[in-house]
């Protein structure tokens, strides 16, 4: 089921000539970096380098990585398989990094990550 | 907790003035302001062991995290550019952002991954007949410089050429003030082989194919981004990469470095 093989190559040729297949679209993290700039001191739109996305598109790829992997490991702790919006949670506040994370991820969960303990889907079994 | 949008005041909050330079305030589009859900699942899929699920509230709180995340660090970089009154937010700029709010592990890999960006645009405007993107895969680097003879003598003096360029990059971030390019320059200039420079914009990246030590440079970065392949087979440099650095499948235990930046 794994269907990495088109991207998996970033780093031994996956970026091609001119647009290469970043994991994330340019375009998308572009427009959510403009929505976060300010204007310029003279109130003009600030701009954004071209090369700016580009490095975001590893660093979401990066952090994406991260944040998973920690929510797993909350997974685990309950002795589940699926991950779950709880397990998010908790991977954030136990993670001082991920500070900035906490109102979204509290958002709607309704009291947050210990709602997940104890808590079993109904597809899955204990893990051992 | 405000409710779901918690994303947007935060985006706002993060520049003072609301999103908008000018630009007419339209409601914003929901498939903008997230990333496509398949490409993040997709590297939710990476470091996960095969058996495991993700639900579906946890696939669009990672989304909602990850559009959080690049204001997050674009608003320091903002602010930044703000005080050094500089209209363009640059990729050194976000680096330098992401150091400051404690992302200093992904500088490293990203400054790579920069790099060998930068290597490929010049290529594909400098060098013409280059040949299919596979080309440039680990060993066939020799392939599309055969137009230029010079280039491969290039190669072997320049190998320490991309570490000089990350030093740079670190000094740019660091101190704002580059190292002067001659200063790179110097590694890759002897006088037998200066023909091919004209083709790159990045002067001591011309070197770029001194093979070996890119390769382990690469295979560094790749265990980095995708640590946890669980044997998912992955392209030659990843899981060269992770072979050496991770234990397969195991990696979500795997104490990550941050650990100690706490």
């Amino acid at each position: 089921m794994r269907q990495a093989r088109p991207y998996s190559g970033i780093f031994c040729g996956g970026v091609s000539a001119r647009t290469g297949p970043h994991a994330l679209p340019l375009a998308r993290i572009k427009k959510i970096m403009k929505r976060s700039a300010g204007e310029t001191a003279d109130g003009g739109a600030r701009m954004i380098s071209g090369e700016a996305p580009v490095v975001f598109s590893k660093a979401c790829e990066l952090f994406i990585a991260e944040l998973t992997r920690r929510a797993w490991a909350a997974t685990l702790e309950g002795k589940r398989r699926t991950v779950h919006k709880e397990d998010v949670a908790t991977a954030v506040q136990n993670t001082d990094l991920f500070d900035f994370l906490v109102d979204v991820v509290m958002a709607d969960a309704g009291g947050g990550g210990h709602a997940a303990a104890g808590q079993y889907d109904e597809d899955d079994g204990a893990l051992e | 907790m405000d409710s779901a949008s918690g994303f947007l005041p935060a985006a706002g909050a993060a520049n003072g003035s609301a999103a908008g330079g000018g630009a007419q305030q339209q409601p914003i589009r929901e498939q903008d302001r997230l990333m496509p859900i398949a490409n993040v699942i997709r590297i939710m899929r990476r470091v996960l062991p095969p058996h495991a699920k993700i639900s579906d509230d946890a696939k669009e709180t990672i989304q909602e995290c990850v559009s959080e995340y690049i204001s997050f660090i674009t608003g320091e970089a903002n602010e930044r550019c703000q005080r050094e009154q500089r209209k363009t937010i640059t990729a050194e700029d976000v680096l330098w952002a992401m150091s400051r709010l404690g992302f200093d592990d992904y500088v490293e890999p990203l400054s790579v991954y920069l790099h060998r960006y930068r290597e490929f645009e010049g290529e594909a405007r400098g060098v013409v007949g280059l040949g299919a993107p596979g080309a440039a895969r680990g060993g066939s680097g020799d392939h599309h410089h055969h137009h230029h003879p010079s280039m491969l003598k290039s190669r072997a003096p320049g190998a320490m050429a991309p570490h000089h360029h990350d030093m740079q990059l670190h000094a740019s971030m660091y101190g704002g003030a580059a190292v002067p390019p001659h200063h790179g320059h110097g590694f890759v200039s002897m006088p037998h082989h200066g023909g091919g420079h004209q083709y790159l914009p990045y002067p001591y990246e011309a070197a770029y194919g001194g093979e070996h030590a890119m390769a382990s440079y690469y295979g560094s970065a790749a265990a980095y981004g995708a640590p946890g392949n669980g044997g998912s087979g992955d392209g030659s440099g990843s899981s060269g990469g992770s072979a050496s650095r991770t234990p397969q499948g195991g990696s979500f235990e795997h104490r990550h470095p941050f650990a100690s930046y706490k």
